[in-house]
């Protein structure tokens, strides 16, 4: 009976303890909204892409707190390197987030030389650091072991004006060693410089674009007025990455834009492939207390898709080479995973960092199974696997049956294996006209072919009936005429013998 | 009835001058032909944006509503009708209200023996094909608005300029008419927010 008793009261007790024990965290929680655009440009959500892992700040690193961090690099080696702007140094991280070293001043021609406010980093393919040393007013190129290798110094050029500064804010190399740099002020366009550090010119200058009430105000305006106007500057960027063809991608800030990323050829032109429903521009709708996204940073991922880190809300916007938006996580706030001031973007190893200036730390984000097939699909279809793609997609649907780009990928897969009649329907799904037009001619032509001999003796048939018809009809008016005319005649036969009569 | 429902209207849109005098003098229009009319764009225009082929077919399904459209071609309808009468009653206009509403109503046949076809034939079109199905609609709308353009001219026995400056001063009617309407329903629904607030005061008050 005690016994009894006592077993009861465990059996309870374990019950109780099973309904009190805390829940395991919840696996997938995020602290922003994920959501993603549909054809018709409302925010449905969307499953997260990524999620909150841990954060970094350097304390956790053992290196003093980062005061007002300004850029973050991954080097191809997997290196991370860090510009802790506010403290004039630049941390390296290793790909387990150890300190590999710091980077605090360098050897100049025999003195010992620092960095002032450095806010921007590039790590080319050989490891050598290119960094916009700002208040200093130079880049300095430093090997992988911080030994100073050339300085980039105020350029001269006639087109520059007599009381030019150079102030520059980031900076990034391309394949050829041409090294591009957004300096303070400067409202041509992004500097390219030579291998030598010479200036060669602007590259992919800002359109200014010129609002028309603007334009009648002006007008009506006296010389006076005018003067106190604001000027007309195209906006500057705001920063630029590289991808592996030698494409600048580049970032600005211009608030009404409606093409803030740019990615501009070796000659300056913008050819960023713009095929999705809606414009490059970050959030679509927002509320206008809160403005338009505004990117401040840029990075290129791999199969052509790139990440821009909107400011203005804390958010990052990543597409593929297409211009599809594929998912958009982030958010303003105080919760991990959220960001004060968001400056710079990058991936490493899967992973997604994203470096808050505000918190002083870095958060390193990890992909969901959302993401990761996401990521993964896009790559197959960027490199020509469709076919492979296609289960991919059909498990993307499974997570999120609202997500448009994957019944268009399926859609062309199945296109390319020839089964029209199924890709229509695909492509109705994910409401793409285009690949829909191709699909339905296709197959237009298809049945045609198979039908074309019902498709001919059926209008046969309908031409020979007509026919008998017709000649059946004229026969019949043909007769009744004939009889109408025989019974007048008879009629008047007969009145005239009924007039005879009289 | 077949010379009515028919024979007249598709007469009447490729030969309108005649026919909108023989509406007029001969007493050739009937009002219940008119109506159907009417009732007939309704469904066409549902079809339309309900049954079009996906490539030329922009609606959002979710929002598709035919109550609503109904009302957005019925009410103007009668609108129009109204104004153009209003207003050509103090321009010397000589058609009477029926008459402007058989013109409308007649003038609206293209339409109807325009879409249905052409909603069917876009489900048969790919891409390229589709500037077809734009154009052919584009052409119905050109020939109803010269179909009402000679109707009124012929019903008000105006000349050109008249008629022109008549269906212009017409569409500034309709945008008053509206304007009045809402302000009238907005004092409406006030006075009786104070009668029902004096009602509770006194309800209270007891």
């Amino acid at each position: 009976m005690i016994a009894k008793k006592w077993l009861l009261a465990v059996m309870a007790a374990s019950l109780l303890l099973f309904h009190a024990a805390p829940a395991p965290a919840y696996a997938e929680s995020t602290p922003y909204e994920s959501y993603n655009y549909n054809y018709w440009e409302e925010a449905v959500p969307a499953p997260a892409a990524y999620i909150p892992d841990r954060t970094l700040s350097g304390k956790d690193l053992g290196v003093g707190d980062f005061r007002d961090p300004g850029d973050m690099v991954v080097a191809a080696s997997g290196l991370i390197y860090i510009v802790d702007s506010g403290n004039g140094r630049i941390v390296c991280l290793d790909s387990d987030w150890k300190v590999n070293k710091v980077i605090s001043g360098f050897d100049n021609q025999g003195k010992a030389d620092t960095f002032k406010n450095p806010s921007g980093l590039y790590v080319n393919h050989e490891g050598n650091l290119f960094v916009a040393d700002t208040d200093n007013g130079r880049i300095v190129v430093l090997s992988q072991d911080g030994v100073l290798l050339r300085m980039i110094e105020q350029p001269q050029s006639d087109i520059l004006p007599a009381d030019f500064k150079f102030i520059p804010v980031k900076v990034t190399v391309d394949q050829a060693e041409r090294v591009y740099v957004i300096a303070k002020g400067i409202f041509e366009g992004i500097m390219q410089f030579d291998q030598n550090g010479d200036f060669i010119g602007y590259v992919g200058t800002n359109k200014v674009k010129r609002d028309y009430t603007e334009y009648v105000w002006r007008m009506l305006s006296t010389k006076a007025q005018k003067a106190q106007m604001a000027l007309f500057v195209p906006t500057e960027f705001s920063n630029i990455d590289v991808d592996s063809k030698g494409f600048l991608y580049a970032t600005n800030i211009d608030p009404g834009s409606k093409e803030p990323i740019k990615r501009l050829n070796p000659s300056g032109e913008d050819v960023l492939k713009r095929f999705g429903y809606f414009d490059i521009k970050g959030d679509i709708r927002f509320r206008l207390s809160v403005g338009p996204s505004k990117f401040t940073d840029i990075k290129v991922l791999a199969n052509g898709m790139y990440s821009a880190l909107d400011a203005n809300q804390g958010k990052v916007f990543t597409y593929n080479d297409e211009g599809d938006l594929l998912y958009v996580y982030g958010g303003k706030g105080n919760q991990v995973g959220t960001f004060k001031i968001p400056v710079a973007v990058e991936f490493s190893g899967g992973n997604q960092l994203v470096l808050d200036r505000g918190k002083g730390n870095i958060v390193i984000f990890k992909p969901t199974r959302f993401g990761t097939r996401v990521n993964q699909a896009v790559g197959y279809h960027y490199n020509g696997e469709d076919a492979q793609a296609v289960p991919v997609w059909r498990e993307v649907l499974q997570l999120n049956s609202n997500y448009d780009i994957a019944y268009i990928g399926i859609g062309k897969s199945l296109l390319m294996e020839k089964n029209n009649k199924e890709a229509l329907e695909y492509f109705e799904l994910g409401m793409d006209r285009d690949g829909y037009s191709v699909a339905f001619k296709r197959y237009r032509r298809e049945v045609m072919q198979e039908h074309f001999g019902t498709f001919l003796t059926a209008i046969m048939v309908l031409a020979a009936v007509w026919i008998a018809f017709k000649l059946f009809s004229f026969w019949r008016r043909k007769r009744l005429s004939e009889t109408s005319k025989q019974a007048s005649q008879n009629l008047k036969e007969g009145k005239a013998h009924e007039a005879g009569f009289h | 009835m077949r010379q009515d429902f028919i024979k007249f209207p598709l007469h009447l849109i490729v030969h309108p001058f005649d026919s909108f005098w023989d509406m007029k003098y001969e007493g050739k229009g009937k009002i219940r032909v008119t109506l159907t009319i009417l009732l007939l764009v309704v469904i066409s225009m549902i079809l339309k944006n309900q049954f079009a082929g996906f490539l030329v077919n922009y609606n959002d399904p979710r929002h598709l509503n035919s109550i609503t459209q109904l009302f957005t071609i019925v009410f103007p309808f009668f609108l129009w009708c109204l104004s153009n009468w209003a207003i050509t009653t103090l321009m010397d206009g000589e058609g009477k209200f029926k008459e402007i509403m058989m013109a409308t109503g007649y003038a609206l046949v293209p339409i109807v023996i325009i879409y249905t076809p052409m909603v069917i034939a876009s489900r048969f079109m790919a891409e390229e094909e589709t500037t077809f199905y734009y154009l052919m609609m584009t052409i119905s709308s050109i020939w109803f608005v010269a179909l009402l353009f000679v109707g009124i001219m012929t019903v008000h026995q105006y000349t050109v300029p008249k008629a022109i400056v008549t269906m212009l001063l017409t569409v500034v009617v309709m945008g008053i008419v509206v304007f009045l309407g809402a302000l009238v329903l907005s004092m409406l629904q006030q006075i009786i927010e104070f009668f029902v607030n004096i009602y509770r005061e006194l309800t209270f008050r007891t």
